[in-house]
């Protein structure tokens, strides 16, 4: 699709949003089911949500008040072939809507801090295709998507800002191709994929790193609603595009629960991640997060919790004091914080015609404290040691949304394995 | 009797002579052999609000650059009247638009202050220093070249009697660095007269002298250039490579070109910053290029200290003695006078066969461990001028290594 097309259909789609209509109308196909209960055929969606965020302290003391169109996304989903052919696609407007990123305490990566940054245009496009051989079940997929490592993208979570821990406990926005394998509940992936993080909302990534960096990561289901997976990274530069800077070593461990229970729909994550990066083979710096997070749900009402202790590097600052150097000069940082989030969220859903429409109010508290001894000091930086977020807001979409984002093929659930 | 006397009577019994010119001395007739002495502080000048970076000096007068953000951005070059014990604040220049001022340099002739800015709006910055207590801006100059991450080094250099400024510019990451030469020979109008990219994945210090440039690479080691003094035909306009080496460890950070008294030009001492946190942790290791053939450099011994790094140099060429900022690790006072590629298999790492300066003895003093991050240092005389990230501007006396 040329920038021109792309651009159209992307603020068509935002101001059908925005302005709460349907814009999809009958672009959205019917689902069919193939007779393995299975859904094929061609569903489309659109979703984003209108938020309003108070922080305090923000920077030396002082607070702020925004407001944003944030995640709006146009999702793709493609079933054939009696399941075995998948196409997923999802298309992320944030790049126009949060061009100076969302204020997000101790959010980081990808040149932006204490906001998150926008996500590329081309959030995701992968094909799988899946067959069986002897009992054992195997998927490829290809394209631009998740690597095979760690949680789900907080974007299908139920929190609006994001975990401080998302560059360290997911790899996304990359070239991959992904082999998966199951033999009953055991799925193992491996995939290999370029290293280099994206450099802005319209970066495509250097398809030559393809294959300089791997993941894999084994899951098991040994109950019905359980999820545990151990996963293993090597990220080769990820902020040099020139394969130049630090390279990563990554582990991830999570168990993920969502019982059936009646009329209350329930979900529970438990999440363990390190990264250590390394200069010609020689650490330099750990990062490690412990994460816990649930949801309660009933009828059209959801209540949330979450808590997150997490560290993150502290790098030197541009001018604009929400944008970092990348990748680190001179392989140092200023120090190195540790960050323990509180968050509570309530959110009620409604639908108006066929557009879904979810109010919500999300708080969270904040301690950060400085760990290494560097020359950053959180208290003298944003003028306390304790900061706040309060967040109002309603997420609103037509047509089908990914339940789930980060697995693949066998490895997602409802994906193509039997 | 004095620390030097003592030191110059232990020196004449060793070599049984007194000449007035200095010599070239080896390990073995060491007159700093033992333990490193204490470098003795006479003072600190504090700077509170924002990081000290680099320091240059010239006679009583000191300058300080500032970098990154405390509680003020490092927007500030500080002038320091450094003729008493204690340094003094005695006034401050503000760049605007600028985060952080890295390097600092004089010109030879004294007339000229130049400090780079980095990060955001990248340029050098020309001062004159006709009232060295209150240098006046001459020009800036900033262009495509130096702006996107801007000028990380910059260094001051002769060549056929025409100064120009050489300067490291950081690209931002997605690509290689540059070197950057501009002519001073006007101050108030610099002319940009060579852009050439360098350096994986950037191009970080260089040192020139004599009509060569030495250029730290980072990961792509050290280059050697003739610039008008190599007899190879280049210019500061068109350098001619005439060799280099890939310094074991990578992270080529700045380089010293070591003139000893006796004539040799043999040794050129390389920094390596190998990574840590800024105020706190460090780490990276001196090392020792031999480049008695300028077009095969080789690496013939190294200096370390554990949970430490390198940062910039000086050198007291007169007595031989390589004065290292070391970060946390305070100021390293090394003697690098003799043959610094020969030593004992106890002195020798073996696997790199490289000679471990530090268990041959050569390090002969030491100030401001612990308690400090030493950005650079910088000699006047008896004197030395380290600038701690930390807290401000020192003064040590150095007489006794002298």
């Amino acid at each position: 699709m040329g920038d021109l097309a792309l651009f159209v259909a992307a603020r068509a789609a935002l101001a059908a949003i925005a302005l709460g209509t349907t814009f999809a109308g009958g672009a959205v196909a019917q689902p069919v089911h193939d007779r393995n209960g299975k859904t094929s055929g061609l569903r489309l969606g659109a979703h984003g949500t209108l938020l309003g965020t108070y922080a305090t302290p923000v920077l030396g003391g002082e607070a702020a008040s925004e407001a944003y169109l944030t995640r709006p996304v146009l999702t793709a989903l493609f079933v054939g072939a009696n399941g075995r052919l998948r196409a997923s696609g999802t298309l992320n407007l944030e790049g126009w809507t949060l061009v100076d990123g969302e204020l997000n305490a101790g959010m980081w990566g990808e040149g932006f801090v204490d906001r998150r940054h926008p996500h590329t245009f081309l959030h995701e496009l992968v094909a799988t295709g899946a067959i069986s051989l002897a009992g054992i079940d195997a998927s490829l997929t290809v394209g631009r998507g998740f690597a095979p490592f760690g949680t789900d993208d907080p974007m299908v979570r139920p929190f609006v800002k994001y975990p401080v821990n998302h560059h360290l406990a997911q790899i996304l926005e990359r070239w991959v191709g992904i082999v998966a394998l199951r033999r009953g509940p055991v799925i193992v992936e491996a995939g290999a994929f370029n290293g280099d993080e994206p450099t802005s909302p319209e970066s495509l990534g250097e398809v030559d790193r393809f294959g300089d960096s791997w993941a894999l990561r084994a899951t098991v289901l040994p109950l019905a609603g359980v999820e545990v997976q151990a996963s293993r990274a090597y990220v080769e530069s990820p902020e040099h595009v020139g394969g130049r800077g630090l390279d990563h070593r990554k582990w991830s461990a999570s168990a993920r629960y969502e019982p059936g229970l009646g009329d209350f729909a329930a979900y529970a994550l438990l999440e363990w991640a390190r990264t250590d990066e390394y200069a010609d083979g020689r650490r330099l710096y750990a990062f490690g997060t412990w994460l816990v997070e649930g949801a309660l749900g009933r009828d059209r009402w959801r209540f949330a919790a979450r808590w997150e202790r997490s560290t993150r590097p502290e790098e030197e600052r541009l001018l604009d004091p929400f944008r970092t150097v990348r990748p680190h000069h001179d392989d140092n940082i200023n120090g190195a914080t540790r960050w323990v989030t509180w968050t509570a969220r309530a959110e009620r859903s409604v639908t108006v015609g066929g557009l879904s429409v979810t109010p919500f109010a999300e708080a969270s508290r904040i301690t950060v404290a400085e760990i290494a001894g560097g020359i950053f000091s959180p208290t003298d930086f944003y003028g306390d040691e304790k900061l706040w977020s309060l967040s109002l807001g309603a997420r609103i979409g037509v047509g089908s949304v990914h339940d789930r984002m980060g697995r693949y093929g066998l490895a997602a659930p409802g994906g193509t394995h039997h | 009797m004095s620390r030097s006397a003592g030191l110059l009577i232990a020196a004449c019994m060793a070599i049984g002579a007194c000449d007035t010119d200095p010599v070239v001395m080896g390990p073995d007739d060491d007159p700093f052999d033992g333990d490193p002495i204490a470098i003795p502080v006479l003072g600190r000048g504090l700077v509170q609000e924002r990081v000290t970076a680099e320091v240059a000096v010239d006679g009583t007068w000191a300058y300080t650059t500032t970098w990154g953000q405390l509680q003020a951005v490092g927007n500030a070059l500080k002038v320091w009247d450094v003729s008493g014990p204690i340094p003094q604040l005695v006034d401050s220049a503000i760049v605007d638009g600028a985060i952080t001022l890295g390097d600092v340099q004089i010109s030879d002739d004294g007339a000229l202050l130049v400090v780079a800015t980095e990060i955001d709006n990248g340029s050098i910055v020309v001062f004159d220093r006709s009232d060295p207590a209150h240098p006046v801006m001459l020009s800036r100059h900033m262009t495509d070249a130096t702006r996107s991450r801007g000028v990380h080094t910059v260094k001051l250099g002769r060549v056929d009697g025409r100064l120009y400024g050489f300067l490291a510019v950081n690209t931002g990451g997605t690509g290689r660095g540059q070197l950057v030469v501009v002519d001073l020979s006007d101050p108030a109008n610099p002319d940009e007269v060579l852009v050439l990219p360098l350096g994986g994945p950037n191009l970080h210090d260089v040192f020139v002298r004599d009509g060569y440039l030495f250029t730290a690479e980072w990961d792509d080691g050290i280059s050697i250039w003739d610039i008008g003094g190599g007899g190879r035909g280049g210019s500061p306009t068109d350098p001619v490579r005439i060799g280099g080496v890939e310094t074991l460890g990578g992270n080529a950070h700045n380089i010293w070109w070591y003139h000893a008294p006796g004539g040799e030009q043999r040794y050129v001492f390389v920094g390596e910053e190998a990574g840590g946190a800024i105020g706190a942790q460090s780490s990276g290791d001196i090392h020792v290029v031999d480049i008695s053939d300028m077009a095969n450099p080789r690496e013939v011994a190294f200096y370390t200290i554990p949970a430490a790094g390198a940062h910039n140099f000086t050198m007291d060429e007169e007595n031989g003695i390589l004065y290292a900022a070391y970060y946390n690790g305070g100021v390293r006072a090394i003697d690098v006078r003799g043959d610094l590629g020969s030593c004992s298999d106890s002195e020798r790492e073996a696997a790199t066969d490289r000679c471990e300066l530090r268990l041959m003895g050569r390090e002969v003093g030491v100030a401001l461990e612990g308690d400090s991050y030493v950005w650079g240092v910088a000699r006047s005389g008896d004197f030395l001028y380290a600038s701690d990230m930390n807290s401000g501007l020192y003064k040590l006396d150095i007489s006794p290594l002298r």
